[in-house]
């Protein structure tokens, strides 16, 4: 599809250093507050409710975020950039659709990822931070999960990039792999930032942790831990089936899927050039 | 004098960062009650108040449920059944959480309810990042209605083509198969034919851009715009600065 331009410049190298820049801040800012949180925890829940751990979690989840975004956003292809609208659009009716018909879960992420198979884990990145954003347009709750959504794009777009779509079976795998980091990270949000969960039956999970004596972070990353894995590992292997089921001519109009060989049976552009040739 | 989209964005979120920061429940009490009041004036109260409960409702009751029922830390004991006990911290925690977070929900809502989105996509620069995220917001609100019908289409297609529903996971399975992916493939054509057409356009191309659409914006504005985000950025460092000195 759109290929880099022929006739205009190309980016300058100083703008590439300047976005890799911002990512790496990106990155650093996410992993930097969770650390933070993490370290600092015991001393401030309980000592009084939206207190300087609530803002910490909100701004530096949020810069990190939005960093993410603006390193990323530019350099998408116009090809993946009309994706990502999609996307959001998918993660909000597939996932109800799921949500209502097949099983209790809230699988909120399946356009993310799906993009992120496509596209690569950048697109990822960008689609999962900028869908929790525009959601909140509805739900301000989501906000301060856009870092969360962020990593689970991004690690997708990795378990594509290395494989782990081509075997059926390893797809729910890489998925219950990204649910735990995406449960551990999100899990300070959750307790600092609302001091609970957003739903009724993980709340019931997280209270009874609670009355086994144990901190409201521990209770609430050992939610995550129980419920985000196989709700990832449900949404990978949607998205597999998704992906299997396009025609090839459009699975391979995407450059990520025919560069890394993303997909099972498609295969690379030297190997295609040469059967193209021979055929020929 | 109507206001420019970024300033009421900048209102809610300051409004709602400051709530944060104060952690007080009188003012978040007060700020609630002043985000209805406004949308009440404004005529959203009848399509903010459904979209705020459904948000709100479940988050209070799984904070009463985290607090209510189980705060190791509480001294006070209300009531007691079993491993789960009742106290008053924890309530009063679970009230003041719910409170607070309701105020910034509300503020946001407030925003979001009342804000015209051509007016907003316009007032986000045309080109660079603003740009492209100015298309995303725009084109994800415009595409959701669209969507979602086309979903209902294919269901009907299906269902007139002898698809029924029945119990058991594997059914299920199957007949989300086969709404799911004439969906996604229909989506993913789409996608490709609008991005040759921007394309066309040069939508990726740097350079000056014009637009039809004319947001008034004055001086008062852009000055009050950097008051509250100051005013935010300010109680962030006066609560962290509190914390840092043990206070």
């Amino acid at each position: 599809m759109s290929s880099p331009s022929l006739t205009l410049p190309s980016p300058a190298p100083a703008a590439a250093r300047r976005r890799r820049l911002l990512e790496i801040l990106g990155a650093l800012a996410i992993a930097g507050t969770y650390i933070y949180l993490v370290l600092n925890q015991p001393a401030d829940i309980t000592g009084g409710p939206g207190s300087a751990s609530a803002l910490i979690a909100l701004s530096g989840f949020l810069v990190g975020a939005i960093l993410l975004i603006v390193a990323v956003l530019p350099t998408l292809p116009a090809s993946t950039l009309v994706l990502i609208p999609v996307a959001l659009v998918l993660n909000i009716v597939l996932g109800q659709f799921v949500g209502s018909t097949l099983v209790p879960f809230y699988l909120d992420a399946i356009g993310t990822v799906l993009i992120a198979v496509l596209a690569g884990p950048a697109a990822g990145a960008a689609t999962g931070a900028l869908s929790s954003i525009v959601w909140s347009f509805f739900n301000p709750t989501v906000l301060p999960f856009a870092a969360g959504a962020a990593l689970i794009g991004c690690l997708a777009g990795l378990a594509a990039r290395y494989g782990l779509f081509r075997r059926f079976y390893l797809a729910p795998v890489a998925g219950f792999a990204t649910g735990i980091i995406g449960g551990v990270v999100s899990a300070p949000v959750a307790a600092f930032v609302f001091g609970g969960t957003s739903g009724v039956a993980t709340g019931a999970i997280v209270s009874a942790f609670r009355s086994m004596g144990d901190t409201l972070l521990a209770a609430i990353t050992k939610q995550a831990l129980i419920s985000d894995p196989m709700d990832k590992a449900i949404v990978f292997t949607v998205v597999a089936v998704l992906v299997y089921a396009l025609p090839r001519r459009t699975r391979l109009q995407f450059p990520f899927v025919r560069r890394h060989r993303v997909l099972a049976g498609t295969t690379n552009e030297p190997a295609a050039a040469q059967g193209s040739t021979q055929t020929s | 004098m109507r206001l420019h989209p970024l300033t009421s964005l900048a209102f809610a979120g300051s409004t709602a960062v400051i709530t944060t920061a104060a952690a007080s429940w009188p003012v978040s009490l007060a700020v609630g009650a002043g985000a209805l009041g406004l949308s009440a004036a404004g005529g959203t109260a009848r399509r903010l108040v459904p979209a705020a409960a459904a948000v709100l409702v479940p988050l209070g009751l799984s904070l009463l449920i985290v607090h209510g029922l189980s705060f190791p830390e509480g001294r006070t004991v209300l009531a007691q059944f079993g491993p789960a006990r009742v106290t008053a911290e924890g309530l009063a925690f679970a009230g003041e959480r719910a409170a607070q977070l309701s105020a910034a929900v509300l503020a946001l809502l407030v925003f979001s309810f009342s804000v015209n989105v051509p007016d907003l996509v316009a007032a986000l620069a045309s080109r660079g990042v603003h740009g492209r995220f100015g298309f995303v917001l725009a084109s994800t609100l415009t595409l959701l209605p669209a969507i979602t019908a086309q979903a209902g289409r294919i269901r009907q297609a299906q269902e007139s083509r002898g698809l029924v529903i029945r119990r058991g996971l594997l059914h299920k399975v199957a007949a989300f198969r086969l709404q799911a992916i004439p969906l996604v493939l229909s989506l993913v054509e789409d996608a490709g034919t609008r991005a040759a057409a921007l394309e066309a356009r040069g939508f990726s191309s740097p350079g000056p851009r014009t637009s039809y659409r004319e947001v008034p914006d004055s001086a008062i504005q852009r000055l009050l715009r950097m008051l509250l985000l100051a005013a935010a950025a300010a109680a962030v460092v006066w609560r962290l600065w509190l914390a840092g000195t043990g206070g």
